[in-house]
């Protein structure tokens, strides 16, 4: 379970997020919809401890632990994944050898064995598979030269390969054709149990078709403004943020 | 009174006085004529300065007060036997030629495979280094005390049309001996028509123990010769590391050079080419790492005096902590080098506030029909890069490691062999992580 409590967020010395409350329980898929600027991503970072996103005031606990006073890669030892909207470039490092190395580390922080190369590379490949990505792309560099909807697909095959048991995934919808988006959402689904949760952030509620959450909130200027369940998500998508209330703000 | 640019050092002069009757070659006439005169020389110019232009980045005013003897020979088999285990790499199989401070080896060295009528040693037939001793054109101050003090060496020839198959490891060991010694070597590599050849040079030593290594290499290759040389360098952090390679290369000759400095307190790789023939090509690679207390210094110098020549350089470098270096590199393209294609690329990455990194790229063009391009870069880690790795479960340390490997990579990339290109993509993987 992930508790957010009172969570404020300074970003380059402005407060960005101003008092976010949420409760994720295990099971449970949650989607966060919100104009531009909102502070969305800077939840995302918060809750993976990006340098620079300096908490305030506020506690963001993980199955009972303070993971504020976690480094970013025991948070994703304790099973926290992040989608990234823009997933970033890192040439010279093969995606294969990436997600090895990050396995194995999680592996390691948790007090596991860590994976063969020989059943790495068939459990790699299969992961792939599934999600329709050529296992010939897991040879090239991290994301290098890879179009928009080919990182995101690339952020779900990870996903499946790390296995985690939270998953916040920011706008990972969003630069996907229909077919891809369908992919991706059956990715996410196949990630839904009754022990994981996941944290959907997103624009538009198109994928929310795919992915039915379980709760839909609303962040605006920095905090919750309105949580609700599926519905909520159709009345945005039917009035916009401004009829109900709720400024654009330019990106 | 003007700032003297050199700077004396009477402690060498009295070593070499020392020294004389025990010299290699101590019985030959044209031998200790020629020390006595490169002493001379050496002393006349002295240790070059921090104003001096050369040598701007690396201060060596220490050496001029610290007192380097000349080593007496004592037993250091079971520690040689270590590091010959550490450098030799089994997977490449083949020969190796052992140096232990500064004399050859003959018990460490493994000549099965190795073709010996090729080879001579300085220790064994001084006689074969005359000419190459002699030849002082160009030469500098540490040049003139090289030939003064030169230890041991070795002079591979290769017949024309012969092509040596095996990599031949030639192997540098430093012990605990050494401490406070300096040693200088000299080599020499003559491809012949056509010919083909590989070395790899490995420098291996102790921490703690403070010595001085000084090599010059000289590589001629004639008509259609290829040679692959790579210098791989992790010695102890006090030891002081000098090389010196002059090349001269032949129509249509190819040259694949590459260094890697992994340790040492103070590197300096000098690397100085010049075409003599037309349709050449030349490629320098190289890659440096530092960490606190540590200093790397490449320069090199490539003329182009013939038309159709090529060469490229490609440097990479990682400073972390107080880590320093300098990549100092002059291409001159002359008059008549038309079609001249001369690439110049070096880039630096700094982990660390404290670390230092200087370029100075440098190209005098005197042809007008060339392609030539020059490229230096300092930079930081790339935050978000660091990030991305970290929320997937990597250590601070080990995304470091794994970015710094990508960058460093880049140099071993192209490579011709393979495990070459592993064991120094390992080495560089697991640099940050090691001390
Ligand atoms: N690194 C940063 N430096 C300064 N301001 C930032 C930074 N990241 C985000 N912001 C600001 O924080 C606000 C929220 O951004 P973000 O969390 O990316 O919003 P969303 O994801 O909801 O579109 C915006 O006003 C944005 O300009
Ligand atoms: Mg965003």
């Amino acid at each position: 379970m992930l508790e957010i409590r009172n969570l404020h967020v300074n970003v380059g010395g402005q407060e960005i997020l101003k008092g976010v409350n949420l409760t994720i329980k295990d099971g449970e898929v949650h989607a966060i919809m919100g104009p531009n600027g909102a502070g969305k991503s800077t939840l995302s970072y918060a809750i993976c401890g990006k340098d620079g996103y300096e908490v305030t005031e506020g506690s963001v606990t993980y199955n009972g632990k303070d993971i504020l006073a976690l480094d970013p890669h025991e948070r994703a030892g304790e099973g926290i994944f992040l989608g990234f909207q823009y997933p970033v470039e890192i040439p010279g490092v093969s995606n294969m050898n990436f997600l090895r190395t990050a396995l194995n580390s999680q592996r390691r922080y948790r007090g596991e064995k860590e994976m063969a190369a020989v059943d790495f590379l068939k459990f790699v490949r299969a992961c792939a598979k599934e999600l329709d990505m050529d296992p010939e792309m897991l040879k090239r560099s991290v994301n290098v030269g890879f179009s928009g909807g080919e990182k995101k697909r690339n952020e779900m095959v990870q996903m499946a390969v790390l296995n985690p048991s939270f998953a916040v995934l920011d706008e990972t919808d969003s630069g996907l054709d229909i077919d891809a988006l369908k992919i991706v959402a059956e990715g996410i689904n196949r990630l839904r149990a009754s022990n994981k949760s996941i944290l959907m952030i997103t624009h538009y509620q198109r994928l929310l078709d795919y992915v039915v959450p379980d709760f839909v909130h609303v962040l605006a200027k920095g905090k919750i403004v309105k949580s609700g369940n599926k519905d909520l998500a159709l009345l945005l998508e039917e009035k916009g943020y401004v009829g109900l209330g709720l400024e654009e703000n330019a990106a | 009174m003007a700032k003297k640019l050199y700077l004396e050092n009477t402690a060498l002069k009295a070593r070499f006085e020392a020294e004389k009757s025990s010299f290699t070659g101590s019985d030959l006439a044209w031998l200790n004529n020629l020390r006595t005169e490169a002493m001379a020389q050496f002393m006349a110019v002295g240790i070059p300065g921090p104003k001096v232009e050369e040598w701007k980045y690396t201060n060596l005013t220490f050496l001029a007060n610290e007192n380097f003897t000349a080593l007496t020979k004592s037993d250091h088999k079971k520690e040689a036997k270590i590091y010959f285990d550490k450098a030799y790499i089994k997977e490449i199989h083949g020969p190796a030629v052992v140096f232990v401070n500064g004399y050859l080896d003959r018990t460490l060295s493994i000549f099965e495979g190795l073709d010996e009528e090729y080879f001579s040693f300085f220790s064994e037939q001084p006689q074969n280094f005359k000419n190459l001793l002699e030849n002082t054109l160009g030469s500098t101050s540490f040049n003139h005390l090289n030939r003064a003090l030169v230890t041991d060496g070795y002079r591979l020839v290769i017949p024309e049309n012969t092509v040596l198959d095996d990599i031949i490891q030639i192997i540098h060991i430093a012990t605990s001996a050494a401490h406070m010694k300096s040693f200088y070597t000299r080599t020499a590599i003559e491809a012949g028509k056509n010919a083909q050849g590989q070395i790899m040079e490995s420098f291996i030593g102790p921490d703690h123990v403070r010595y001085w290594n000084h090599m010059i290499s000289d590589l001629t290759l004639a008509e259609g010769a290829e040679m692959s040389y790579v210098q791989y360098q992790e010695q102890g952090l006090q030891a002081i590391h000098m090389t010196e390679l002059h090349t001269v290369v032949s129509d249509a000759a190819n040259l694949k050079y590459l260094t890697f400095q992994l340790g040492a307190e103070l590197s300096r790789t000098e690397l100085i080419h010049n075409f003599v023939g037309e349709r050449a090509d030349i490629e320098l690679r190289g890659a440096y790492l530092a960490q606190s207390q540590q200093s790397h210094d490449i320069f090199t110098r490539i003329n182009h005096d013939k038309p159709n020549c090529d060469s490229n350089q490609f440097f990479r470098g990682v400073l972390n902590g107080g880590g320093k270096s300098a990549f100092q590199g002059k291409v001159v393209v002359g008059r008549d080098a038309q079609k001249t294609n001369a690439n110049q690329s070096n880039k630096n990455l700094l982990l660390d506030r404290k670390a230092e990194a200087n370029a100075k790229p440098e190209l005098l063009i005197y042809a007008d029909d060339v392609k030539c391009s020059h490229g230096a870069t300092i930079g930081e880690l790339d935050i978000d890069q660091l990030f991305y790795l970290r929320a997937r479960g990597l250590d601070e340390t080990s995304a470091k490691g794994l970015l710094v490997e990508a960058f460093i990579s880049e140099v071993f990339e192209g490579w011709n062999n393979e495990i070459l290109r592993q064991k120094f993509r390992d080495k560089a993987a697991n640099w940050l992580k090691k001390r």
